[in-house]
């Protein structure tokens, strides 16, 4: 397995810059995602560090070495695209033992002992029954774990997954993943994955780089990625309900430091966090303008008043979850939502009823305006 | 709205003589909000052609108000609809797409006026009356076709899959508007997904087809404690239920294998006599799982953890219990409590979240 640097990589598509200046590393047995919405250049690195894209600018090594003009069969990657490629006049079997019987690798194995790859690999992704159908009698699901088995049978220096899973139903997304993540300790591989599922992000990686227009906007484990987001971007692309984002202003009322939203939502800041959200701000028209940022996990709700900095909000909506409820608020012309731990039966809320709220000030943050909200979504 | 009946409903497709919905009775409440909710090939698309009036009825009879309407079409059985394709006017602006189901029954102008605000203002449309939908992102344009399918009040809404395919940035808001224009209209609401966690958020009541067959309907609460067999016990919630080995030791008592010999657990009604000694399945739901370092005494399992699996929230711990079958199972715990691979802990589950299933079959019924 080796370890793999970017080193300050651009690719321009005409003047177009779809990746910008990107230094990474994934170091040897590490398990790194790159994460980020369509468009954002991931495939794009992927397809760099595979060398089935010309690189522009920038250097590509693997284990020191750099690999900038060595084209594809001579870097030692598998892949596995989300667009399957799979060989139409060959039967699964043959799909997945196709990489073992390439020259350049001499793995020169008997009958026997390919088959044994090749089964071992397809029962562990639950395909071992269809090893000899044809791509074209498989369904969408199916063909994407025969295009993962195929990256998966060999070992080579970096396995390069894009979107390995994003096919697959709910269920089988959620236990493939499982897989993968025992997959990668078992062999201690070296894993570069592209996703735009912050659940594959969060739950496989040992290491996460959030892509946002050709750039790293953020690196860090998932913990650093899921409590403590750089930006309003990062915090909106990850968990669902996604982060809560609200703009408002500071203001000074009866000595205490404010957030503002709309004309009648203020929330005095605490000591602490005051300071964070100061330097957050922007001038705009006269004002200090910020962005809150908050979990739906941190909102507390209640019938009766729950503290001196809780308020009050009309219910917008409710919906279930199987231990859960989240209930949606309209404020300042954004919805914000807050979940609600039902340990003791059904939450009973109803819409249009006014709640008592409350921000757990202790995961509330402050960030610049990077983003539109979602309100025009 | 309307109350909606299916009486012994049949589809049969002649060509391969090919049973697409079987022998279905199940009654949908006026201004209810109900899920049909399915694996692929289940029924579910039958089921709604049908409703629609898009299909023809091969047997038994659909009835609005107690009145048939095997022979109406769409437009006669007034029937709203929302597709996951949009399926919006590109040549219309957004405002004449959500006012075309009100022009087609020749409304006057100023009521077609009034409803469209109205409901573009529900759904914060206001100021995209005037767009094209090319120009609309997605969401947008979901929004649109919400709109066309609420601008009325029909006997029926239809919505196919709408929300599944969306990005989990809008979907949240999405469904809360969903949810909201439903409690705000009141319309007879079927809702038709393949995504157990969309019916679950959405509607009041859900109904479970497989196999061409109905499964189970029942609120979320129902279903959630009470599946009807292991089938619904399996497909709803995720990560799904685990299923274990488990003998019948006594009236109330069973045992699993684990690594540390068998562990007897007790259940919380008795199991019918003719079970006594045999090998049944026990079922318990990973959310319902409490982990602990120490043996806490009661109803637990050692287990083994061999995955991690962080979600934000929550973290889902992949567990070996050992023993001969060297059962594998799922526990989803807070992110906050902290778990190392290779450590042993104990999985505590309490009696009344205990399944037991024989085969498909629901043992203990609560």
């Amino acid at each position: 397995m080796a370890e793999v640097i970017l080193k300050n990589v651009t690719k321009l598509y005409g003047r177009k810059r779809a990746v910008n200046g990107v230094s990474l590393t994934c170091r040897e047995g590490e398990f790194l995602s790159i994460f980020g919405p369509t468009g954002a250049g991931k495939s794009t690195i992927l397809k760099m560090i595979a060398g089935i894209e010309p690189i522009t600018s920038g250097r590509v090594l693997f284990n020191g070495r750099q690999v900038n003009e060595l084209p594809p069969q001579e870097r030692n990657v598998s892949m596995a695209f989300e667009s399957y490629n799979l060989y139409p006049h060959l039967n699964v079997y043959d799909n997945i033992a196709f990489p073992l019987r390439a020259p350049r690798w001499g793995l020169k194995l008997s009958h026997k002992e390919e088959r044994g790859k090749v089964e071992e690999i397809a029962n562990f992704l639950g395909i071992g029954d269809l090893l000899e159908r044809l791509p074209q009698h498989l369904s969408g699901g199916q063909k994407q774990r025969v295009s993962l088995a195929r990256a998966l049978v060999r070992r080579p220096e970096v396995y390069l997954l894009d979107e390995p899973i994003a096919h697959l139903d709910a269920r089988l997304k959620f236990s493939t993943q499982s897989l993968l993540k025992e997959f990668a300790s078992r062999y201690k591989a070296t894993i570069i994955y592209v996703t735009h599922d912050y659940r594959e992000a969060l739950a496989l990686s040992d290491r996460i780089a959030v892509l946002r227009k050709g750039c790293i906007e953020q690196e860090g484990g998932p913990e650093d990625i899921y409590y403590r987001p750089v930006s309003d971007f990062v915090g909106r692309l990850i968990g669902e309900p996604p982060m809560n984002l609200l703009d408002g202003q500071i203001v000074e009322q009866g000595g205490r430091t404010c957030f503002q939203a709309g004309s009648s939502f203020t929330l005095p800041v605490r000591e602490g966090l005051a300071a964070s959200m100061r330097s957050s701000a922007r001038q705009e028209n006269g004002s200090l303008v910020t962005r809150l940022g908050i979990r739906c996990e941190y909102i507390k709700l209640a019938r009766e008043r729950i503290s001196e900095s809780s308020f009050q909000l009309p219910v917008y909506a409710i919906v279930h979850e199987a231990e859960s409820s989240v209930v949606t608020f309209e404020l300042a012309n954004v919805f914000f939502y807050a979940r609600v731990r039902q340990e003791l039966g059904l939450v009973d809320y109803r819409v249009s009823e006014k709640l008592w709220v409350e921000f757990d000030q202790q995961h509330m943050m402050f960030f610049p305006k990077t983003i539109e909200l979602s309100a025009k979504v | 709205m309307s109350r909606v009946e299916l009486n012994k409903v049949w589809k049969i497709y002649p060509r391969g003589n090919v049973i697409g919905v079987k022998d279905l009775t199940f009654t949908i409440q006026d201004k209810e909000f109900l899920a049909i909710l399915g694996p692929s090939g289940g029924g579910k698309s039958s089921t709604l052609r049908m409703l629609a009036g898009l299909e023809e009825i091969s047997k038994g009879e659909i009835s609005f108000d107690g009145k048939v309407v095997n022979q109406l079409g769409p437009a006669e059985r007034n029937i709203a609809l929302a597709f996951e394709s949009y399926a919006l006017y590109q040549r219309l602006s957004v405002y004449e797409n959500i006012a075309f189901p009100l022009r087609a029954r020749k409304m006057p102008k100023a009521a077609v006026h009034e409803k469209v605000t109205f409901i573009a203002e529900l759904l914060d449309l206001k100021d995209l009356l005037k767009k094209f939908p090319p120009s609309l992102a997605g969401g947008q344009q979901q929004r649109v076709s919400l709109a066309r399918a609420f601008v009325r009040q029909p006997n029926l809404t239809l919505l196919d899959e709408p929300i599944s395919h969306m990005d989990q940035r809008v979907r949240a808001e999405i469904r809360a508007r969903i949810r909201h224009l439903h409690d705000e209209m009141k319309n007879t609401t079927v809702y038709v997904t393949h995504d157990q966690a969309e019916a679950v958020s959405l509607c009041d009541r859900i109904v479970i087809l497989h196999q061409a067959e109905l499964q189970q309907i029942g609120t979320v609460e129902e279903i959630w404690n009470r599946p009807a067999n292991r089938f619904v016990a399996f497909f709803v919630g995720e990560p799904a239920m685990n299923f274990l080995p488990a003998k019948v030791e006594g009236e109330r008592a069973l045992s699993v294998a684990s690594a540390q010999g068998r562990r007897s657990l007790a259940l919380l009604a008795a199991v019918p006599p003719k079970y006594a000694g045999r090998e049944l399945t026990l079922g318990l739901r990973p959310q319902q799982i409490k982990v602990h370092r120490r043996d806490p005494g009661g109803n637990c399992l050692p287990g083994k953890v061999r995955l991690i699996e962080f979600q934000g929230e929550t973290t889902v711990l992949t567990l070996n219990i050992g023993g001969e079958g060297n059962t594998e199972m799922k526990a989803v715990v807070a992110a906050t409590e902290r778990y190392a691979a290779g450590e042993t802990v104990w999985l505590a589950a309490e009696a009344k979240n205990m399944h037991l299933f024989d085969g498909e079959e629901v043992i203990l019924k609560k």
